[in-house]
Order: structure tokens, then sequence, then C-alpha cells
């Protein structure tokens, strides 16, 4: 995984004991210290709620994850809270990022859907600290998260909508509004379960059964599964 | 019912019963109130009119109490879909039954519904986890699906608890959006969505129109 250059942005790729700076002197722009600390400080809030559970993760829990000191902590983040959220968007982000690039790399919509679906479970799946993160944790962690959390799951939507286009007037007249809404709500919801219960490593499993039921009411059950088992 | 004339004997079981719904009803309306994080037992105790004792008699914890009140309204409200299922015939009809009795059941108990579908995914991992269980009730009411749809035994294993959980987050949704005593209107776009996977998404607009 770490020979992959793609991925070298991703969070959890700094784990403290590699990343630490090595202490003293040692020349580096103060700029790039300062970004370094609070990727840190990212993956160490992620570790130790990972470790601990939301409510019971100190700001001494966080620090000893990101090996830095309480006061560096405070020169970034005013709260656990805040830096919970900083986590937090750090995460969805790159979330975005993969399903938008694995999308928009294919020609058309069912596999585009396929695709996203594909990427989201990959980097889920790969990074169990994150995932829990953004999508059990961030519902315990308050009103402000909670929030963000609801309008990043309408924000798959448009995903979905893409796929009434060129789609045949039956097609289109049987397809209520709330279609969209309902389906994200599965699959996002199914997802979260196998985090909540541990088995975050199973989520790649649930591709074609996610595929099938997104599918499904655009282009009907046959067509569905045959692009669910990799057509 | 008219109580009986003279002196009430209430057995013991009944006023036990009596108390715990009370609290039941107290603790929903102040996590609506307060959020459950600021909800105190105090809170719950004077909004429903007992005794601190009587509380501590019921329930050892505010989160106790609060695991408690998922318990109650989710077999209530798998009784009434139950119920309203049992009266009619083809597995189509039970479905549209049973989610216009769970639809309604939200509709007139809005507090009861925040708290339970809503503040139950924030109050804590023993309450999400509750939560979560609870959706696992339904299933099998789904999954006789299987039995009437032509393909259902090629049908994902992971498809009822996906269905049930899109209900759900339509459901969280208008009430966040306060708009809990319209959410029956959403019945034949949820009887849909659960009927598109069995029988296709033609039968299914039919069977929920």
């Amino acid at each position: 995984m770490a020979a992959d250059p793609n991925a070298s942005e991703s969070v959890a790729e700094y784990p403290p004991e590699l990343s630490r700076l090595p202490p003293g002197r040692h020349g580096l722009p103060r700029e790039f210290v300062v970004h370094n600390q609070r990727e840190r400080l990212i993956a160490g809030v992620a570790e130790a709620i990972a470790e601990n559970g939301y409510a019971s993760t100190t700001i001494a829990h966080i620090t000893r994850h990101a090996a830095v000191s309480r006061r560096t902590f405070y020169e970034h983040f005013a709260s656990k809270d805040e830096c919970f959220v900083a986590a937090y968007e750090t995460v969805m982000e790159q979330l975005r990022e993969r399903v938008a690039n694995a999308f928009d790399e294919q020609e058309d919509w069912p596999h585009a859907m396929r695709a996203g679906i594909d990427a989201m479970l990959g980097f889920l799946a790969a990074e169990p600290n994150l995932a829990r993160l953004s999508m059990v944790e961030s519902l315990v962690a308050g009103p402000v998260v909670v929030e963000r959390y609801d309008a990043a799951i309408k924000g798959l939507v448009p995903y979905l909508e893409a796929g009434r286009k060129g789609r045949s007037p039956e097609v289109l007249a049987r397809l209520s509004p709330t279609t969209e809404e309902a389906l994200v709500g599965g699959m996002v919801s199914l997802i979260s379960r196998r985090i909540l219960a541990d088995r975050t490593t199973e989520l790649e499993d649930l591709l074609p059964d996610l595929v099938e039921f997104t599918l499904t009411p655009y282009l009907g059950t046959a067509e569905a599964v045959a692009i669910a088992r990799g057509a | 019912m008219r109580p009986p004339p003279g002196r009430q004997q209430l057995s013991r079981e009944f006023i036990a019963q009596h108390q715990r719904a009370r609290i039941i009803a107290a603790l929903a309306e102040e996590t609506v109130a307060r959020g459950y994080r600021a909800v105190t037992v105090a809170d719950i105790v004077r909004r429903a009119g007992i005794a601190r004792n009587t509380f501590y008699e019921n329930f050892s914890s505010k989160q106790d109490c609060f695991l408690a009140t998922q318990d109650y309204a989710v077999d209530e409200a798998l009784r009434r879909v139950v119920d309203a299922a049992t009266e009619v015939e083809s597995w189509q009809a039970r479905v549209d039954a049973g989610l216009a009795a769970f639809l309604h059941y939200v509709a007139s108990e809005p507090a009861l519904a925040r708290t339970c579908i809503v503040e139950a995914l924030s109050a804590g991992p023993a309450s999400l986890e509750r939560y979560e269980e609870s959706l696992q009730s339904f299933v099998p009411l789904f999954r006789i699906g299987r039995q009437v749809s032509p393909h259902g035994g090629e049908l994902p294993e992971t498809l009822e608890e996906t269905i049930i959980g899109g209900i759900f987050w339509i459901i969280y949704q208008r009430i966040i959006l306060g708009e809990t005593e319209q959410i029956e209107q959403l019945l034949p776009q949820l009887v849909e969505f659960a009927l598109i996977p069995y029988i296709g998404a033609d039968a299914a607009k039919q069977a929920a129109a």
C-alpha cells in the first residue's frame, strides 16, 4: 500500500512513529512543520477515538497518538471538538474526491455508479479508523458534526439523480421524488452498520449488493444484476 | 374505561406499568426539549410528576431509561405493524398496511419518534447499537417478499437491511425538517421503494397506488 504514490495524501499513511520529525533543530521550514503537526493531530484524533470512543477521548489521548505537545495541540485547535471537526472534514474531503474521480473516469452512468461505490467501500475498508470516525463517531460528536454528516450524505444524491438522464418516460414516471434519498440512505445505513459492528474488512464484499440495489429502480433487475456482477 | 365506583383498588402491577409509561413519555419530551446530553434525571422526574425514588425503582440511570424507551417504542411499533399486516392477504398489501401503521405511529407520537429515530443515533454507543438492532427486527416482515419475487432466490443477502435503512433515513430527514405530522403522505413512495427490488418498478407502482 505504501508503494502507491496516489495514496500518499491519506492521513492514516502517517503513523506517529514514522512521521515524527527529528527533535531539535531540523532546518525545516516552519510552514512544513506546522502542516505536518496538523496532519499528525488529525491522524491522532482518529486513532484515539478508535481506541476510546468519542466521549472518552481526551486531549491527552490525542497528543500521545500524534506525538506532539499539549501546547502544540492548542496552537492548532481550541478544543477536542474543533480537532474532531477538522479530522472529519479531512476524511470527507478525501472520500468525496475518491468517489468523484472514480465516477468521472467511467463512460456511462451505471458503470460510474459501480466505480463510485467501489471507491467508497475501498477507502473505508483500507482506513478502519477513519471509517469509524466519519460514519459512526460523527453522530455522537454533537449537532455541528451531525449537520455536516447529513449534508455529506445528501451530497451523494446527485450521483444517483444522474441516472434519470436519458431514461424513457415510462421509467421516469415510476421514479418517485424520494427515490435517490432512500437509495443513498439505505446504502449509507448498511455501510455504517458494518463499521459499527467492527466488520469494516467485509465492506468491499458489499459491492455487488449495493450496485444492484441502487441501479434496479433505473435499469430494472436484469441489467442491474449484470452490472453488479461485473459486466 | 371508567374506574370502578368506590375506593379504587389498582393492582401494584397496574401502577408500576403506568409509572413506567409516564417516565418514558417524560424522557421523550425532555429529550426533544433539551437534547439527550442536557437532560437530567431531575428533569424527567419533574416532567413525570413522580418522586425521584420512583424513578430509581424503575431505572438505574438516565441511559437505562433511554434504552428502555427505545425498547418500548420498537415493541409498540412492531406490534402495530404486525397487527395491521395480518389483516390483509397478499405480501404487497401487508407491506403497505404495515408501513401505513408505522408512519401513523410516528406521526401520532412525535416526541417518542424523534427520541428513538433521531436522538438515539447521537445519544452514545449503547443507544446507537440498540437502534441498529431494532431496525433488524423489521427484516423478517420484508424477507417474505422473496417468496413472491420471480427472482427471490437471487436477491442480495443484504437487501432487507438496506431497504429498512433507506426508509428510516427518509423518516429521520422528515423529522429533522419538522415534517413529522405530514409523514403519512410518504406512504406510496416508501411502499414503492420497498417493493421495487422484489417485484419490479411497474408492479411496485401499482401496488403502492
